[in-house]
């Protein structure tokens, strides 16, 4: 039913020779656990990789500091091993940042993670407002609702993934995502 | 505190159910047509599908609404394109609606949706289709026999019913997931397309023991006995088109069609059940079959072949009560519109019912993973 060859479109899975040689030596070990990722080789590339699920970009329209905005998505790690997002980029965005919010003297703080955001083995890691995001800063142009954001991350294990996020309009968390080195930046 | 983390469990969900999807459609021959031909209920599977085993795959050949189960609620939405929106436009909402479908359908919120415990429910279809304005726009040409439907004799259309560039089918297990559903999809739509109609509806696919049986009109008719299986070649020749760019979709129908319910109390039970050519209780056919009855001019063999998919929502509203029908066929002009023409000719049912709007849409090829809705058509 999943053709790996057709995920080019939106999350393209550029996995290198190292990463699938691990991805699939790795499956052989857990049939017991996820008895319907069929462990064929057509399928144990798909079953068995880093997904990005839900990816979306908060609109700059209208916001108090048009330069700058955040990308949400799911981070969904199939593989036998642990991985970190350590970078992101994106054409868009002349500097991007993994950032989360922590809390520092009783108020919540944006601030850019040390080492990147992990992801657990068989395991997913959502990138939500409040919480972990992925953070473009010195945008080229207003982003509206209905525009795409094209992102490239990269992972610990030396693959990366290239998303196309739609801008959406979101109305919470409005002031939430300022430049780096105001106040609220203070570790 | 810095986000969360959590299984995931949304790819897991469909995968695991790949299998029972396809079983559940087979069974679901339930979904569909009544005032059409004649066949006998399917044998009821045993088992109550619990909710979890409706999560079908939003990925494959074909969306998965059209072939599923009749869900219990169902909200058919038209929107209109705002002027400027040409063909890399509607491959953007396109892919947006991408998304939303791949989360609703395995029971996840839309991305960016700011009221995510709506969005728990899982067994969520979502069917998209295009109208002629969305086809005009993006310069693709419709399948083979996409047109209009021509003015019908008892047809009382009103604007307000008819029309529409684009449609959403939602298919949900309760009208409150319904309802966010088709507001997330709405919303998302919103740089690109304006809400023109919205009709909502339900339908009772199962008996008291839990069982998938056809499921009644509002006359109280077993409505839909006479559609092609799902999964059936029948099925297959009957809704899918084959030619290349849009192999994989079909043709979608909407008649808004109001029915008279006070007049049809008054009639006995023998008039009611002479007008439709069956018998109330069970749905089986009459014999012999009076000359004007719905199910004997309905049938393939008075119309040349011409067979169609159906499927039906109940609407009760402070106005009036009726059905939201929806019909699937490979080409409107080849299937629907004979079918059609040929009822509104001799149907003794057209005394009790009216359309009030009718719409056409081309209804997209299914997607696979990484890929999106009219790529085929908008690449």
């Amino acid at each position: 039913m999943t053709n790996p060859a057709l995920r080019a479109r939106r999350v393209r899975t550029l996995l290198p020779a190292l990463a699938l040689a691990l991805t699939a030596t790795g499956l052989a070990g857990c049939g017991d656990d996820s008895p319907d990722a069929a462990p064929d080789a057509a399928t144990s590339s798909a079953s068995g990789a880093i997904t990005i699920e839900d990816p979306w970009v908060r609109a700059t329209t209208g916001t108090e500091d048009p330069t700058m905005t955040a990308a949400f998505m799911t981070i969904d790690n199939e593989t036998d091993e642990d991985v970190v997002l350590v970078k992101a980029s994106s054409p868009d965005a002349g500097m991007v940042q993994l950032h989360e919010m922590a809390e520092a003297d009783g108020t919540m703080v944006m601030q850019e993670v040390d080492g990147g955001i992990t992801v657990k083995a068989h395991g997913g890691q959502l990138l939500q407002p409040g919480g972990y995001h992925v953070m473009l800063m010195d945008l080229t142009g207003e982003l509206a609702p209905g525009d795409e954001v094209e992102l490239t991350l990269e992972f610990s294990d030396g693959s990366s993934q290239e998303v196309t996020a739609p801008v959406k309009e979101f109305t919470e968390e409005e002031g939430h995502y300022h430049s780096p080195g105001t106040e609220e930046h203070s570790h | 505190m810095a986000g969360s983390e959590r299984t995931p469990l949304g790819r897991r969900r469909f995968l695991g159910y790949v299998g029972s999807a396809a079983a559940g459609a087979a069974a679901g021959s339930a979904g569909g047509a009544a005032w059409a031909s004649a066949r006998d209920p399917e044998p009821a599977p045993p088992a109550v599908p619990t909710t979890s085993e409706a999560v079908l795959s939003p990925y494959g050949p074909h969306q998965p609404g059209i072939a599923a189960p009749a869900p219990r609620v169902t909200e058919v939405v038209a929107l209109d394109l705002l002027p400027h929106v040409d063909r890399d436009a509607l491959g953007r909402l396109l892919r947006a609606w991408t998304g939303d479908v791949e989360a609703l359908t395995t029971g996840r919120p839309t991305p960016g949706d700011t009221e995510p415990w709506l969005a728990e429910a899982a067994g969520v279809t979502v069917t998209v289709g295009l109208g002629p304005g969305a086809l005009a726009a993006a310069t693709v040409e419709g399948p083979w026999g996409f047109g209009p439907v021509p003015p019908m004799r008892h047809d009382r259309l009103q604007e307000r019913w008819s029309g529409g560039d684009l449609v959403l089918v939602v298919g949900a297990p309760e009208g409150t997931t319904a309802a966010h559903a088709v507001r997330q999809l709405v919303r998302d739509a919103s740089p690109f397309a304006r809400q023109r109609w919205r009709q909502t509806g339900s339908w009772n696919g199962v008996d008291r023991a839990g069982r998938p049986v056809t499921g009644r009109n509002l006359f109280g008719q077993v409505d839909g006995t006479g559609n092609p299986a799902p999964g059936s070649d029948l099925f297959d020749r009957t809704v899918w088109v084959r030619e290349p760019r849009w192999a994989g979709g079909t043709t979608l129908v909407v008649r808004r069609i109001t029915m008279d319910l006070d007049l049809w109390a008054t009639l006995t039970r023998e008039e009611q059940e002479r007008a439709v050519g069956r018998r109330l209780d069970d749905g089986a056919r009459m014999h012999p079959m009076p000359p004007r009855a719905h199910a004997l001019r309905a049938r393939p063999a008075q119309n040349g072949g011409a067979r169609i998919f159906r499927k039906g929502a109940n609407y009760s509203t402070g106005e009036d009560s009726g059905l939201v029908f929806m019909s699937f066929q490979a080409s409107v002009e080849g299937q629907f519109v004979p079918v059609q023409t040929a009822l509104d000719q001799e149907d003794a049912l057209n005394e009790w019912t009216t359309a009030l709007g009718s719409a056409v849409f081309a209804v997209l090829p299914g997607f696979d993973e990484g890929d999106w809705l009219g790529s085929t058509l908008l690449s």
